[in-house]
């Protein structure tokens, strides 16, 4: 989870990293309540990059122009995101800009100190200045200096420095995080330092330790109105909104094999959607048959899917039992579909593919109800795609 | 590597529902599952397993153990690791996604001191077919023989042994390293333990997008492997930037190349490193067949 900018600097100042005076901008009226004194910078509090060069980032001189600015950056999408809230904050003279990061190397199992003595947009420019230092052992100061030292700093530079990159690499382990990013880092003629724009990645994963980070994590999940979908049943991704087929599976692997497998025979899917395992940690979580429902409804409740393919391999609930859940399903849309006129609600095409142990028992069950069962993932692939060309032809 | 029927492995764990599964179907499998560990519990048993407090209370009992399988919730997996390896313990298989990435690099970091092996986390561990169930794979889709299956999807792992199954080639071992960030074993130590496995003849590589691990694995075969390798990566379809339920494609960072993780990325690697790949799971075993040869 992405930490827009303000968020990230309040984190900072906790751990006294040094951020300018600044104050949150709810709607352009706030700005006649700034306590900041002028010039001012008013920045758009967005997730993506690149806002300053879309004219995100505004200097200002007076309360007039302020409230200007301020209507503009309101309105102004970045790379399709519209902020929430804008970040006031004073104006800073930098005479040099720096670049420090720390992020978790995969590879290296290890954490990887990152800094670059050209910051701000420069750093991309310049790639072959950017200094590495992994966290081999346990964290102690030297890594920072070390990393102060690649990057080729002098004098009081390499204790100020290493300083906030000690800082960073506390927050980054209290808080779980996949990445914190100070860019720039200014310079002042006194040396003085200050992070001019921060940014801050939590790890998903870690977010439920953290009181704090569950509580913003909870407001963002509200915010985001398009998605009806709890996370805690499983991940879905759309595909291709103009498909009619949605594939159910467990497991990120195999959905992704079922995607590949049906974009080459022509139907790529509308909708993927991962019901995760059936090893379940949490007893507040649904169980696995239960995902499987609320899945199968979830999708049946999107307009375009007009087949749905299942793919479940090797989980906790016997075949028998999912095939149960199924028959369920099937069986409740086709009363619905009854009841109300055919325009309303129609049930989508299930197609189930199942393999292994005890699974004739479950095929005599799904044998009741209109459901196709394949038993391989080929044969499985080739129904969907038969029933999609026929289905697309009848429209 | 420790891997037959006469191995003796422990469960920890404190989900009852999902230990007692597991620990049976792994004994059922022939695994010598000696004790399971659940604190406050210890006295009574689960499938006729004994259960005790403290893993070194077990080792205490029955002498040295060679495998952990953790069956815990996430957020305990590093006590519960730290805890086997206190205990002796050296092969280690972590059941359980989303374990912290740092828990998992201050447990690496304890591993690499003490020789530890560790599978997962995010991970059905390992199945030596007819012989061990070390976790929880679905060992229906398996049967023994000499194919190797090492994996970052727990159930791509089961498609292509059901695949390689019906085409009459048994598996010599199915692992799966994990799919999180974090890992604890990479595809190249497996590599190299199925090189030198005796009943391992070929390998099947199963990789998906993020991180960079399989276009290590891609260099590594090339460099140093002697069997044959085939390689199947799911995702190329995938909309770039998305989740798929995995946290391997780390936040990108600036000097990195935009390509890195991508399934292309990964296909091109196995081709300069002249592994075939598989387009599919159904292909996989004639292409095996054929590397044979």
């Amino acid at each position: 989870m992405d930490l827009l900018e303000y968020q990230a600097k309040e984190w900072f100042r906790e751990m006294g990293i040094p951020v300018l005076p600044s104050q949150r901008i709810d709607r352009p009226s706030d700005i006649k309540r700034l306590k900041i004194p002028y010039p001012v910078v008013l920045k758009s509090q967005v997730r993506v990059g690149g806002r300053g060069r879309a004219g995100g980032v505004r200097f200002v001189t007076n309360t007039i122009d302020a409230i200007a600015a301020a209507q503009t950056i309101f309105h102004l999408s970045i790379l399709g995101e519209l902020p929430e809230v804008l970040l006031a904050e004073a104006k800073y003279d930098a005479d040099q800009e720096f670049y420090l990061a720390i992020v978790l190397d995969a590879a290296a199992h290890r954490p990887l100190l990152l800094g670059s003595p050209q910051g701000g947009i420069d750093v991309e420019s310049a790639p072959e200045l950017l200094q590495q230092v992994v966290v081999d052992q346990e964290f102690s100061p030297f890594y920072a200096r070390r990393l102060t030292i690649k990057m080729g700093l002098h004098g009081p530079l390499i204790q100020s420095v290493s300083g906030i990159i000690e800082k960073m690499y506390q927050l980054f382990v209290q808080k779980d995080l996949d990445l914190v990013e100070i860019n720039p880092l200014g310079v002042s003629s006194t040396g003085e330092l200050m992070a001019l724009d921060g940014k801050v990645s939590v790890n998903d994963r870690a977010i439920a330790r953290h009181s704090d980070v569950a509580a913003m994590a909870e407001k963002m999940v509200q915010r985001e109105k398009g998605r009806k979908y709890s996370l805690e049943l499983g991940t879905w991704d759309e595909v291709d909104p103009a498909s009619n087929i949605a594939v159910l599976g467990n497991g990120a692997g195999l959905v992704m094999a079922t995607m590949d497998l049906l974009t080459d025979a022509g139907s790529k899917p509308a909708i993927c959607l991962n019901i995760g395992h059936g090893r379940s940690w949490n007893a507040t979580t649904p169980s696995f048959s239960d995902r499987l429902q609320q899945g199968l409804e979830f999708l049946s409740e999107q307009k375009n899917i007009q087949v749905v393919l299942v793919n479940i391999l090797g989980t906790v609930p016997t075949p028998a039992e999912l095939a149960q859940v199924i028959v369920n399903f099937v069986q409740r849309r086709e009363r619905m579909t009854t009841n109300r006129s055919r325009t309303q609600s129609y049930s989508p095409r299930v197609i189930v593919r199942f393999a292994g142990a005890e699974i004739d028992a479950a095929k005599e069950q799904l044998a009741t109800v209109q459901v196709s069962v394949a038993e391989s993932l080929d044969e499985a692939v080739s129904q969907v795609a038969r029933f999609a060309k026929s289905s697309g032809r009848r429209k | 590597m420790k891997l037959t029927p006469e191995s003796k492995v422990v469960i920890q764990g404190n989900c009852e529902p999902l230990m007692a599964t597991h620990a049976a179907r792994m004994k059922a499998y022939g695994t010598n599952v000696i004790a399971a560990i659940s604190p406050g519990q210890s006295g009574q048993k689960l499938d006729d397993i004994p259960v005790f407090d403290l893993v070194e209370q077990v080792v205490a009992a029955f002498g040295a153990i060679d495998t952990t399988i953790i069956l815990v919730p996430p957020y305990q997996a590093l006590d519960a690791a730290l805890e086997a390896i206190a205990a002796g313990i050296r092969q280690i298989a972590i059941i359980p996604a989303g374990v912290p990435p740092m828990d998992m690099v201050h447990l690496l970091r304890k591993a690499e001191a003490t020789e530890t092996l560790i599978v997962g986390p995010n991970s059905p561990g390992i199945i030596v077919p007819g012989k061990i169930l070390l976790g929880t794979h679905a060992s229906e889709f398996y049967t023994p023989g000499s194919v190797g299956i090492v994996s970052r999807s727990s159930t791509l792992t089961y498609e292509i042994a059901l695949e390689l199954t019906k085409a009459g080639l048994g598996q010599s071992i199915g692992v799966c390293i994990g799919s999180d960030a974090i890992t604890g074993s990479s595809f190249l130590q497996w590599l190299q333990i199925l090189d030198e496995d005796e009943n391992t003849q070929a390998i099947v590589l199963v990789g998906e997008p993020g991180g960079n691990s399989e276009e290590a694995a891609a260099r590594y075969i090339a460099e140093t492997i002697d069997k044959p390798v085939i390689a199947y990566i799911a995702g190329r379809n995938a909309p770039p930037g998305k989740h798929w339920g995995h946290t391997g494609t780390l936040a990108a960072v600036v000097g990195r190349g935009v390509n890195i993780g991508t399934t292309q990325s990964k296909l091109t690697a196995f081709q300069e490193a002249k592994v075939p790949v598989a387009d599919r799971p159904s292909q996989i075993p004639s292409l095996v067949k054929k590397a044979l040869k």
